[in-house]
C-alpha cells in the first residue's frame, strides 16, 4: 500500500558541476523498481521533483538517481549529504517491458540515468545491448562507458553529430531485429523514433513533462498520444501513470 | 471509524468530515492503491461534463510559494463513460460518493443532472461546479453572477432529490451574496472555495508559464482567504458549508469547522503527500479524545472580536 519512504543518503558524487548522483537507502524501492520507472522526491519547494531511477542494488537495498541542477529544488536535493535524507514516493509509472533479446539503447540529457539502469539490467542478463549516448559537448559527458557509441554536437569528444549519426555507425547485425529504447530530450526521442521507424524497428521512449503528484491523480503532466477511439483528435495520457514509457508509434510528436 | 468524527451535511451523513476534493483524486483508483479510502467521509469525482474533454494543451502546472497553479481545463472521460466505468468502482470504496458536475451552459448542467439522477442510489451528493477557472464558458462565469447561480440551482433543484452541493469560486467581490443565491435556488450546501485565479511568469521568455495564461491557485497560501469566506458565509446562510482551501493538517480542519464548515475537502495536500488524510484523521481523533468532544460540535463556534 504505502509508497512514501524516508530515504537516507548513502553516498553522493558530483558527475560534473551541475549534476549529482545520489544513492539512497530504501530496500522497498531497490527491490521493486524497474528501468523506466521514476521516484518523486520531496524538497523545500512546494512540489516534489521527479527523477528516473539510475541504478538499483538489491543486496544493499539502495537505489541511485541523477539530479541535474535546474532551479532551487534540484539545487537543494543535489546538495544533500551522506546521512541526510528526504521523503521519496516510488517506484512510480510504467517501466520498459523487457521481453526481447536484443536492444539498442539511446540516451541524452538526464535520460542517460534510466538508460544506465537499462544497460545494467540487460547486460547482467546477458542480452545483446548496444548503447548510443548524445551530448552537447565534452563537458556534459556523464554516465559513460567505453563500450558506448559516444556523440557530441560540438565534436570535441566521440563522434561529431547527434544520436542518429551514432546509430548509423551500427552494423547490420547490431540493428537487425533489435528493439530501440530511448530516453532524452524530446527532439532526440523524436529523431530516434523516426530512425527506428525507418529501419522497421520497434521503439519505446520515456516522455518527460512538468509533473505534480506523480501518481495519476492531478492530470497536469499529460502528453499527446494517438486516440484509441475514433472521433477524438488525440488522448491526453498521464505521463506519470500511463507512462512515462510509451510506444513511439503512439506518440504525437 | 469512531463516532467522534461523524458529521452531517444537511441530511447527508458522513463518517468523517474529510472529503477528497474534485480534481485531486481522479476517481479514487490511484489513491485506493496507497491507503484505505474508507476512512474518508467522501470522495468527489473528477469534474465531469456531458462530452469527454481532453483539457488544455501545453504546460498545465506552475509551482508557486506555498501553492501551485493548475490549468488542466476539466479533462474528463465524459459522464456516460463515468457511469459505465467509474461509478460502481467508487461505490466499492465504502465512502461517500460525490459526483462533480461541470458544464458550459445551463443546458449542459441540466443534461448532466438528468443523466445522473437515474443512478441516485449510487450517489450521495452532486457537487455542482460553478467555479472552475480554466474553461472559457460555464463554470466560473456562471458562478460569478448571483442571478445565474440562483437560476441554475433552481433549475437543477426541480430535476433531482439528490443533495445539491454548490462549489463556488472565490473570484468574486461578495462571496456571501453568491452563497445566498445558491441557497435561494434550493441548494443543500455550498462548497467554499475552488481555486483562486492566478498567473506565473517566466522572466526569460516573458510568457506566462501556463499555456492557458492563467490558472487556479491552490495550496496552503489560499487557506486564509477560504477561512474568511467560510466565516462570512456561515453568518448569513441557513444551509451547511463544506470548507476547502489549503488544508494540509488536522489543525486546518479544526479551523475550518470553527469558522462554520460542517465538513471539509482536502485537495492539493493529496498531490504532495497522497496519504495525508490518514495522518489528519489520526490527529483529529486524538484531538477529539483529548478534548472529550465530537468533531461536529465545533461547527460555527468561532467567537468574533
Amino acid at each position: 500500500m504505502n509508497k512514501d519512504y524516508f530515504c537516507e543518503v548513502i553516498s553522493k558524487s558530483m558527475l560534473n558541476e551541475d549534476t549529482a548522483l545520489i544513492e539512497f537507502l530504501c530496500p522497498e524501492i531497490a527491490s521493486s523498481a524497474v528501468p523506466g520507472q521514476f521516484v518523486n522526491v520531496t524538497c523545500s519547494n512546494f512540489l516534489r521533483r521527479p527523477f528516473g531511477v539510475a541504478s538499483v542494488n538489491k543486496d544493499n537495498g539502495t537505489f541511485k538517481v541523477g539530479i541535474k541542477i535546474i532551479g532551487e529544488g534540484t539545487e537543494e536535493l543535489a546538495s544533500l549529504q551522506e546521512g541526510e535524507g528526504t521523503w521519496i514516493l516510488g517506484p512510480l509509472g510504467n517501466g520498459f517491458e523487457l521481453n526481447d533479446d536484443k536492444y539498442i539503447l539511446v540516451g541524452g540529457g538526464t535520460g542517460v540515468f534510466p538508460v544506465n539502469f537499462l544497460y545494467e539490467k540487460l547486460s547482467s542478463e546477458g542480452r545483446a545491448v548496444k548503447v548510443v549516448q548524445g551530448f552537447r559537448d565534452k563537458s556534459q559527458i556523464i554516465m559513460n562507458d567505453p563500450s558506448y557509441i559516444l556523440t557530441t554536437d560540438a565534436g570535441d569528444a566521440g563522434l561529431k553529430g547527434n544520436c542518429c549519426d551514432g546509430l548509423n555507425t551500427l552494423s547490420e547485425d547490431d540493428i537487425k531485429g533489435a528493439t530501440v529504447l530511448c530516453v532524452g530530450p524530446m527532439p532526440m526521442m523524436r529523431a530516434v523514433s523516426a530512425w527506428a521507424s525507418d529501419k522497421g524497428l520497434n521503439c519505446y521512449v520515456s516522455l518527460e513533462q512538468r509533473m505534480a503528484c506523480g501518481i495519476g491523480i492531478c492530470l497536469v503532466c499529460v502528453c499527446k498520444i494517438k486516440a484509441e477511439e475514433e472521433g477524438i483528435p488525440f488522448d491526453h495520457k498521464r505521463c506519470c501513470k500511463d507512462g512515462p514509457v510509451f510506444d513511439s508509434k503512439e506518440v504525437i510528436w | 471509524m469512531s463516532e467522534r468524527l461523524f458529521v452531517k451535511v444537511g441530511d447527508t451523513f458522513l463518517k468523517s468530515p474529510l472529503i477528497l476534493a474534485s480534481g485531486t483524486c481522479n476517481m479514487g483508483r490511484e489513491l485506493s492503491e496507497i491507503y484505505n479510502l474508507s476512512i474518508l467521509g467522501g470522495l468527489s469525482s473528477k469534474g465531469l461534463t456531458i462530452k469527454p474533454r481532453v483539457g488544455n494543451e501545453g504546460v498545465r502546472v506552475a509551482e508557486c510559494k506555498a501553492g501551485m497553479l493548475n490549468s488542466v481545463g476539466l479533462q474528463n472521460p465524459g459522464v456516460e463513460h463515468f457511469i459505465k466505468y467509474d461509478l460502481d468502482f467508487m461505490n466499492t470504496l465504502d465512502t461517500g460518493v460525490i459526483v462533480n458536475v461541470a458544464g458550459h451552459s445551463t443546458e449542459d448542467y441540466i443534461d448532466m443532472v438528468k443523466t445522473l439522477d437515474p443512478h441516485k442510489d449510487k450517489i450521495d451528493a452532486l457537487e455542482i461546479n460553478l467555479s472552475c477557472p480554466n474553461v472559457k464558458e460555464g463554470c466560473m462565469s456562471i458562478g460569478s453572477d448571483k442571478e445565474q447561480i440562483k437560476k441554475i440551482v433552481g433549475e437543477l433543484r426541480k430535476l433531482t432529490d439528490l443533495p445539491l452541493w454548490i462549489k463556488l469560486t472565490p473570484n468574486v467581490t461578495d462571496i456571501s451574496s453568491m452563497a445566498l443565491a445558491a441557497q435561494e435556488g434550493g441548494a443543500d450546501a455550498v462548497v467554499l472555495i475552488n481555486t483562486m485565479l492566478g498567473m506565473a511568469i517566466d522572466i526569460k521568455t516573458r510568457r506566462p508559464v501556463l499555456h492557458n495564461n492563467t490558472g487556479g491557485y491552490s495550496g496552503p497560501a489560499i487557506k486564509p482567504v477560504a477561512l474568511r469566506m467560510v466565516s462570512e458565509c456561515y453568518r448569513v446562510l441557513d444551509i451547511p458549508i463544506i470548507g476547502c482551501g489549503g488544508i494540509t493538517e488536522a489543525s486546518d480542519v479544526l479551523e475550518f469547522m470553527i469558522a462554520g464548515a460542517s465538513a471539509v475537502e482536502i485537495g492539493t495536500a493529496s498531490l504532495l503527500i497522497p496519504d495525508a488524510p490518514v495522518f489528519i484523521t489520526d490527529e483529529l481523533l486524538a484531538w477529539c479524545e483529548e478534548n472529550d468532544t465530537d468533531i461536529a460540535s465545533l461547527t460555527g463556534t468561532l467567537k468574533l472580536w
